[in-house]
């Protein structure tokens, strides 16, 4: 998978080197992302000294990370690298699976969510997630919505309503299926079933977006109604995305992280990232140089 | 298309040898496509006998009680009038009574097995509770003759009488072999294939839907209720349609506990009859044609209902889809 | 306040949840447990009554001790022996059909006759057997016992055939046809073979299944009491024999019928348990041959 977006990467890199006029296309990095004082940025979850076992297996070794707020975090890496582990500990869905733990801190707005202490319930209301493949639930498309609402709030249906479309809305996907409301989830197309997945996360008002790989099941033009969703997010999110393809990293992140083995071993601004490594690995990825 | 075939793979070696396998090939295969033809004509015969049989077994009982038969509560051989509703009785009762009580227990049994389990355990008791599908009703006849009866009638029975006693269904004197023992049975007997199929169903199932529930802060009992329930209740429908029918042509078990009385009681504690051990009872001792016509027809009944029950489940299937 | 409100909805829900899945808990076990019961109190029962004259004698009178049951047992193989003869080629060439020329109308038509006869209830079929082989010579007959058992199993047959063909990946067919071989070859060598695993276990869980059946066999195997081999007359039968003595008042048959239980329990769990091994022996041996 990875060693078949190589070429890619190196494509890309040519592109940024020299700052083409086609770059125009892509949406926008916003100007003040691309140099963000880290004082205007609140940090929102804060990863501290995380490790992560599969049973006795290391996956994650030492991990520190701050994402910050009404920002874009890639993680980037080859397969296996841990980036979707460490995205699935930040809202602690890994605990589904009795033989996997997490050590460490994540901080969110100060509060240990790893804590055992801590209220999982008001974690995942804060923290929405989407995942790789489409997840429509098998019920209508207002009720997929209604869903995750209905899990923290008991609204009359007028308000009920208004929330569905404000949700639908918000990923352009209203227009598309304000019609047939009623119809079951799985009728959509796979595109439209993942803006359904993302409408249904934030329908729930988190503070936090967790996205793993949302493209990488879809066409290209449904990547770019995903990536151009993701922009238009931005404003109002924390938002973290995983994926294995680094033009994406590029087009629609501030921040990227690039893991390898477990480990991150570079953690920087998206622009100077990927013009400026520092770490020699982190430019052997993202040249196309990697085994 | 056949010939098409054989035509291509001849063509490059041609020659008397290759001729003569040709030939042989093309006699070969149209035995071949003659067979699989000949056996499904074969396969349509015997299915279209057997409705054939029975409603010309039934034509004599057919022509002397006409639809009256079906809510008739007569069934008297010495003279010779017959009617069928205290079987029909019997058999729905029992039959739904095992349904709901199966339904809710192998569902929920299922659910925790798939889900919620420790691994290797529900593995296990999945495996178990298959093979239990498969064990013969004439076992299941057998405990609940020497077994269950006297447990209904001295402990089961008397306790739901204390509780519920003032409800017609649970008032008179109880008998260890009743219509609620024989529900007990069938229920028993159908909750391994509700709940084997179920959790197949349910296994299935990608975990990322899982994880999508829980994500958006679904609690595990709200996951498996509202989002992995639904995904397969077609399944389920189906599973259940299978049991019910299972459960009303059932003949050995509930023959041996039901206590073949052909009365209709509304207490579920009394004796009762069902379609399929009527038949079993009395096929062999019914002395004049009208009497075996009678039981045919009981025969046909049973018949039309179970094609009911499995039309009733595909339509329900198919409605699901939306 | 909102936020203690939306900590007391938290715990409202995880409490629910607990209590939900405890009570799914509870049915399981209950299930399990009382199943097990069952088998345990037969398999008690039934051991006390299985002895080597229980397996080798023919039945006596009751007060009489030393009764055995070795002509059911016999008579349930001869029964259920003809009963496969004829139900499987019958049932695999109509599941062959079925799934090589799934797109025709008679294809579908077949496959819910399948579904609708695998659902008749055996009672239903014992009948059909009774008016068409034993009414018309005016004796009982094992041979009509195995007709109806055939017609219980020709739809499982058919439809475990229609299912491991269908399964078979369509490259391979394609892949023969574009050889040049012709299509009766085609299925024949390539998709019977390859689903020849899952064909087993269709005609395994197709004899289990007829194994333990009793209804149809009250009017047209019929019993007996002597050793009977010939298929045109009345035979014993196992489940017939357990049917019999378990209804009868007699207390040394009653342990009989338990005897005869545990045998056919374990007669049908080895079916179930070859029907399920011959899948996995099945499946490596077509990783080998992939390899290969």
């Amino acid at each position: 998978m990875d060693i078949e977006n190589s070429p890619r990467a190196g494509m890309w890199l040519a592109r940024v080197a020299v700052p083409a006029p086609g770059a125009s296309a892509l949406p926008p990095v916003q100007p003040e992302a691309v140099a963000p004082a880290a004082a205007e940025v609140r940090v929102k979850v804060d990863i501290r000294d995380v490790d992560f076992f599969y049973g006795k297996t290391q996956a994650l070794k030492n991990i520190n990370m701050s994402l910050r707020d009404r920002r874009v975090t890639a993680f980037i890496g080859p397969s296996g690298c841990g980036k979707s582990t460490l995205l699935r500990i930040v809202n602690r869905i890994y605990e589904l699976y009795p033989n996997q733990t997490a050590t460490g801190e994540v901080l969110v707005d100060g509060q240990n969510i790893l804590a055992s202490t801590f209220d999982l319930n008001a974690v995942r209301s804060k923290i929405g997630m989407v995942f790789q493949r489409p997840t429509p639930f098998p019920m209508s498309i207002y009720d997929n919505i209604a869903f995750g609402i209905r899990l923290y709030e008991k609204l009359p249906t007028s308000e009920m309503d208004n929330r569905v479309e404000s949700a639908l809305r918000r990923t352009a996907l209203w227009d598309e299926v304000k019609d047939k409301l009623r119809q079951s989830g799985l009728s959509l197309s796979g595109g439209q079933q993942q803006r359904l997945c993302i409408a249904r996360a934030i329908a729930v008002q988190p503070e936090v977006l967790l996205l793993d790989e949302p493209a990488s099941a879809l066409d290209p033009i449904s990547t770019q109604r995903i990536e151009e969703l993701i922009a238009e997010l931005r404003p109002d999110y924390c938002i973290v995305i995983v994926t294995h393809n680094m033009q994406q990293a590029a087009r629609c992140s501030d921040y990227t992280a690039f893991m390898y083995l477990g480990e991150l071993i570079e953690f920087d601004e998206t622009e100077r990232m990927f013009t400026h490594p520092r770490e020699k690995r982190t430019e052997d990825y993202i040249t196309g140089r990697f085994g | 298309m056949t010939e098409q075939a054989i035509a291509a793979s001849a063509t490059p070696r041609p020659g008397a040898g290759s001729r003569k396998l040709r030939q042989a090939e093309r006699v070969g295969s149209a035995i071949f496509v003659g067979m699989l033809r000949g056996s499904c004509w074969l396969f349509l015969l015997i299915v279209l006998g057997l409705a054939a049989e029975l409603i010309w077994g039934a034509r004599l009982s057919l022509r002397k009680f006409g639809i009256g038969f079906l809510w008739s509560t007569q069934w008297n051989p010495v003279t010779e009038q017959f009617g069928a509703a205290p079987f029909i009785y019997g058999t729905v009762v029992t039959s739904v009574i095992a349904l709901a009580l199966a339904a809710i227990v192998g569902v929920m049994a299922a659910i925790y097995l798939a889900e919620f389990a420790p691994r290797r355990v529900g593995a296990y008791l999945g495996l178990l509770i298959e093979l239990l599908a498969a064990v013969p009703s004439i076992v299941y006849g057998l405990w609940g003759l020497f077994v269950l009866a006297p447990i209904v009638a001295n402990w089961i029975g008397p306790a739901l009488q204390s509780v519920l006693g003032f409800l017609p269904f649970f008032q008179g004197t109880i008998y260890g072999v009743n219509v609620l023992t024989a529900a007990f049975i069938l229920t028993l007997m159908i909750i391994p294939t509700i709940t084997a199929i179920t959790r197949d169903l349910i296994v299935a199932i990608p975990m990322r839907f899982r994880e999508a529930a829980l994500a958006l802060g679904a609690t595990p009992w709200e996951m498996a209720v509202k989002v992995v329930l639904p995904s397969v209740r077609r399944g389920i429908i189906g599973a259940s349609m299978l049991a019910f029918g299972r459960a009303l042509g059932e003949t050995i078990a509930a023959t041996m506990v039901i206590g073949n009385r052909p009365v209709i009681s509304a207490s579920l504690f009394a004796p009762g009859y069902t379609i399929a051990s009527v038949i079993a009872n009395e096929f062999t001792e019914a002395t004049s044609d009208l009497y075996l016509s009678a039981l045919i027809e009981l025969g046909l009944i049973l018949l039309v209902v179970s094609i009911l029950v499995i039309g009733m489940g595909r339509l329900m299937v198919r409605l699901l889809i939306r | 306040m909102s936020a203690t409100s939306a900590a007391a909805l938290f715990r409202r829900r995880r409490l629910k949840s607990v209590l939900w899945i405890g009570a799914c808990g509870i049915f399981a076990t209950a299930v399990a447990v009382i199943l097990l019961l069952i088998m345990g109190y037969i398999v008690r029962e039934g051991i006390s009554a299985i002895s080597i004259p229980f397996l080798t004698r023919l039945p006596r009178p009751t007060g009489i001790s030393g009764g055995g049951v070795a002509n059911g047992i016999v008579g349930t193989l001869i029964i259920v022996g003809i009963a496969a003869l004829m139900a499987f080629p019958v049932g695999v060439l109509v599941g062959t059909y079925v799934a090589v020329y799934g797109h025709r109308r008679m294809s579908q038509w077949l496959s819910f006759l399948a579904d609708v006869l695998a659902g008749v209830p055996s009672i239903a079929i014992g009948i059909y057997a009774y008016t068409l082989l034993v009414e018309p010579f005016r004796h009982f007959s094992a041979f009509s016992a195995s007709f109806a058992f055939a017609v219980l199993m020709i739809p499982l047959v058919i439809r475990a055939t229609e299912g491991a063909i269908s399964i078979v990946p369509r490259e391979l067919r394609e892949a023969a046809t574009a050889l040049g071989a012709p299509e009766a070859r085609v299925v024949l060598k390539i998709l019977v073979v390859a689903a020849r695993p899952g064909i087993i276990t269709g005609l395994l869980l197709s004899l289990a299944r007829v194994t333990g059946e009793t209804a149809p066999l009250l009017f047209t195997a019929f019993g007996s009491q002597y050793w009977e081999l010939r298929p045109g007359q009345p035979m014993a039968e196992l489940s017939l024999q357990i049917f019999t003595y378990a209804i009868s008042p007699y207390a040394d048959w009653h342990a009989q019928a338990w005897g005869g239980a545990l045998i056919l329990i374990l007669a049908v769990f080895v079916l179930s348990v070859l029907a399920r091994l011959s899948v996995l022996f099945g499946r490596e041996g077509r990783g080998h041959g992939g390899t290969a």
